[in-house]
């Protein structure tokens, strides 16, 4: 399960260049046909950055398993962006992860475990781009 | 775009965005192109074996949902902040209607700063996706 010592430890880093089919075929499975998101000078929905991270991020899918989180039960609870400008098509993105906060809560179907992952995008020039906080909950078995 | 800083006010209602209704067809291409391989959205054997019915649509759909719905509002790469709490699952056959109001409503530098409640909602009436947003109206 997860653990309170695991708070504040980095979890890993990635970087990726935004690449122009990758947003194309992310807007259509929303079913999203704005032109702004295709072309030049094209840039990414606002929530593209879930699927870059998914991406860019080394250790993937075995990230969340060291989290300690149970895969069968896992949902995703919350997401929170903050965006200093729009992601660009074309762009090497540079992210850095880390475990903000981790806590149970005990209800009547027994215990959550919650792991806060925090997420900050810088561009080439080492500019901020977005912020992303995520919280994953998953059933404690 | 719906919403001007010269006109925006509390209280003020975004324009609508209808979706769906959702399909499993839908929910198969989204994880891929989203990276997301839970088999929860797309194996109804492995949603059942976690003790839902079955498969649900992912959170993240939902919130991309809203966030095509925020930027018809407010216009690409005005949208400064943006959560979501996935408060009750979305099932294939379910219509989602995008809604939201103004909340609040202040000046900064250059732009207008607009406060928004923002949820999904389905067929019934119930909300499923709530969230929240501040949009920066060019000025």
């Amino acid at each position: 399960m997860p653990s309170k010592d695991m708070i504040g430890r980095e979890l890993g880093t990635g970087s990726a260049t935004v690449d122009a089919e990758h947003v194309a075929a992310f807007a259509k499975a929303l079913g999203d046909d704005n032109p702004a998101y295709r072309g030049p000078g094209a840039t990414a929905p606002l929530t593209y950055p879930i699927a870059f991270m998914t991406q860019a991020m080394a250790g993937g899918m075995e990230t969340f398993l060291e989290l300690g989180l149970d895969f069968m039960t896992l949902v995703h609870g919350e997401q929170e962006f903050e965006y200093v400008r729009p992601v660009r098509v074309g762009e090497t993105l540079s992210l850095t992860g880390r475990i903000a906060d981790v806590y149970e809560k005990t209800g009547s179907s027994g215990t959550l475990d919650f792991v806060v992952l925090e997420t900050e995008a810088k561009d080439d020039g080492g500019k901020p781009v977005f912020y992303s906080r995520n919280v994953l909950i998953s059933r404690r078995a | 775009m719906a919403l001007e800083a010269t006109s925006v006010r509390v209280g003020q209602e975004l324009p609508p965005l209808v979706k769906g209704p959702i399909t499993k067809e839908m929910l198969k291409a989204y994880g891929p192109a989203a990276g997301d391989p839970n088999p929860i959205h797309v194996d109804d054997e492995f949603a059942k074996n976690a003790g839902y019915p079955g498969v649900f649509a992912h959170g993240m759909l939902s919130m991309g949902f809203l966030g095509e719905f925020l930027t018809n509002a407010a216009g690409v790469g005005n949208v400064r902040k943006f959560r979501a709490r996935f408060a009750k699952l979305t099932w294939p056959g379910d219509l989602v209607t995008c809604k939201g109001t103004v909340t609040a409503v202040r000046d900064a530098e250059g732009v207008r700063l607009v406060e928004c409640d923002v949820w999904t909602e389905t067929q019934t009436g119930e909300r499923k996706v709530l969230g929240s947003a501040t949009l920066a109206l060019p000025r």
